[in-house]
């Protein structure tokens, strides 16, 4: 949903900053939030971009399709042929999302459907001297269904700011797995010590009641806390994989085995040490897995990108038993 | 001169907190170090520099970050009696949770607060998250629906939370033989300022100031599950 270059400079307003409050009849409503330092650009509603994906899915005589899909703005859905269940395939036309812009994603899997959500490519978080970047997830898994949401990784640019809200609603009997990567500088343009904004929260819902939540902040000097001992330990790639379902305690015995040999031998024992120079990193992999209460939780963190998401697609397949979406591979 | 009594008894009082952060009263803390025991097996804690790092960023970006604005979100249920905004707040702050060991650690304690205190610090909010019976209670929920029920004061309640948090993980360290006790004890007083600034901080912001980057505490939470050999539950 990129457009060009930053946008022009507006006359600034007498406190915070601009933030977008909701969409009604095709226009947009600013508000003032306050809370963010320093200078902001103001950007007029009509310059940034709203996309939109609602999909829904159902199960047909043993294969899943989609029901119904609605489209907005920059944002495609495309449906590749594949083996088994439905993979939906999130393409943005603009390339990657600069401030001010907002993406809200929503997928529902009905009553056993079998349904795979990913995206065409890594996202781009533009830098921004303005708003954050806004992505809206909306996931619902209805009795027996099975939604994998396998977003590619977000590159957060520096100086860009992102702000990401998931809510899921399952049936007690249904299978949910996510997998939200991030990296934070692009390392191969020397941004070895990005600052910018990233919050992310999740809220599961399992038959009504909240069983999951998460709340990532990083606000500022991203590397300065990423370089912090019990924080990042000089990380700059994270990644959170989450299985939601009534067998998932059953699985967190294999998933530690894959976990086990995704790491090099003598890598278990040592952390990931901050890199002085900002280049000579010997890029570790520090990974764990818990389960409790029907969640199986695996978290990532890296000082190489590469290094995770080979790890994190190692995981992926073996506990799917087939292989990545082909625009992972 | 002895006060007069009434005006004695109305007088807002820490000794509330000093009870309840004492390790007499039975939460059973020092059975968690909160990925802590698994830190320092990887060599990330060793000396009382790197635990004094560690526990700066846990004050900063961790789970005592956390803990203090869940404490004062239950804090503020409890004053006004609100009863669906405890059982709220208490429901996110168990499914804040990042792990097993993490959501052990802050059941069992909570649980064990509300226990104890129902029997010698009863008050309505209390009662509300135990008539809760068939879960759980997060323990920063617990503490601030008790301090709010007996109207000691947000911010010292704050500050009694994360100073028992931190006390508790010093005496892990020092268990584990990271450092002595006199080194331990200078540890504990020099993160004071940052106790009490955590404290004002979250004392008047609300749950959306929620969120952590505590990423390699986390990690250490999960890999402290498989850990060969083990003093503490987390």
């Amino acid at each position: 949903m990129h457009r060009g270059s930053q946008c022009r400079l507006f006359p600034l307003p007498q406190t915070g900053y601009p933030i977008l409050l909701s969409r009604s009849a095709g226009a947009i409503r600013m508000g003032v939030g306050k809370g963010l330092p320093g200078q902001f650009e103001v950007v007029p509603p009509f310059v940034r971009a709203v996309g939109e994906v609602r999909a829904c899915f159902a199960a047909l005589s043993g294969r899943t399709l989609p029901e119904r899909t609605y489209e907005h703005g920059g944002l495609r859905l495309r449906f590749p042929k594949v083996a088994a269940g439905c993979e939906a395939v999130l393409i943005n036309t603009g390339g990657g999302m600069a401030g001010g812009d907002r993406a809200v994603l929503h997928f529902a899997a009905g009553a056993g459907a079998d349904v795979t959500v990913t995206t065409q490519s890594a996202e781009k978080i533009y830098r921004t001297q303005g708003s954050a970047s806004i992505v809206e997830v909306g996931l619902s898994v209805a009795s027996a269904a099975r939604l994998e949401w396998l977003p590619q990784e977000t590159i957060l640019f520096n100086e860009g700011q992102l702000v990401r809200r998931l809510d899921a609603d399952m049936a007690a009997d249904a299978a949910l797995t996510l997998v939200e990567s991030v990296t934070f500088g692009r390392s191969a343009m020397g941004e070895m010590q990005p600052r910018g904004v990233f919050r992310d929260s999740w809220r599961i819902r399992r038959g009504g009641e909240l069983v999951f939540a998460e709340e990532a902040r990083l606000e500022g000097n991203i590397a300065t806390t990423l370089d912090r001992r019990a924080c990042g330990a000089g990380a700059r790639a994270l990644a959170t994989f989450l299985y939601i379902a009534p067998d998932a305690e059953r699985h967190v015995e294999g998933v530690r085995a894959v976990l086990d040999g995704l790491r090099p031998r003598g890598d278990v024992m040592c952390s990931i040490e901050p890199a002085r120079d900002g280049t000579a990193i010997e890029a570790g992999i520090t990974c764990g897995a818990s389960a409790w209460n029907g969640i199986l939780v695996a978290r990532f963190g890296s000082a190489s990108p590469q290094r995770l998401r080979a790890a994190l697609v190692g995981l992926l397949e073996a506990l799917r038993g087939r292989r990545v979406p082909r625009v992972w591979q | 001169m002895a006060l007069p009594p009434d005006e004695t008894s109305s007088r807002p009082s820490l000794l509330p907190l000093l009870v309840w952060t004492s390790p007499a009263f039975p939460v059973g803390a020092y059975a968690y170090s909160h990925g802590l025991e698994w830190s320092v097996e990887s060599g990330a804690v060793r000396d009382a520099a790197s635990l004094r790092q560690w526990l700066v960023d846990l004050l900063e970006h961790g789970a005592p970050r956390n803990d203090a604005i869940l404490l004062a979100q239950a804090w503020r249920a409890a004053a006004a009696l609100d009863e669906a905004a405890l059982r709220e707040v208490n429901a996110l702050a168990l499914a804040l949770a990042s792990s097993r060991e993490r959501r052990l650690e802050t059941s069992a304690q909570g649980n064990a607060f509300v226990s104890a205190a129902q029997a010698a610090w009863p008050c309505a909010a209390l009662d509300c998250l135990s008539r809760n019976a068939a879960g759980d209670v997060a323990y920063p929920v617990a503490f601030g629906a008790a301090a709010g029920g007996h109207g000691v004061d947000l911010t010292e309640a704050s500050e009694a939370y994360c100073l028992a948090f931190i006390a508790n993980l010093v005496s892990t360290a020092v268990r584990l033989g990271v450092l002595g006790q006199t080194d331990g004890q200078r540890t504990t007083a020099a993160l004071l300022p940052r106790i009490r600034s955590l404290a004002a901080f979250t004392a008047t912001t609300g749950i959306e100031e929620l969120g952590t980057a505590a990423f390699q505490s986390d990690l250490a939470a999960l890999q402290h599950e498989t850990q060969y050999s083990r003093l503490f539950r987390s």
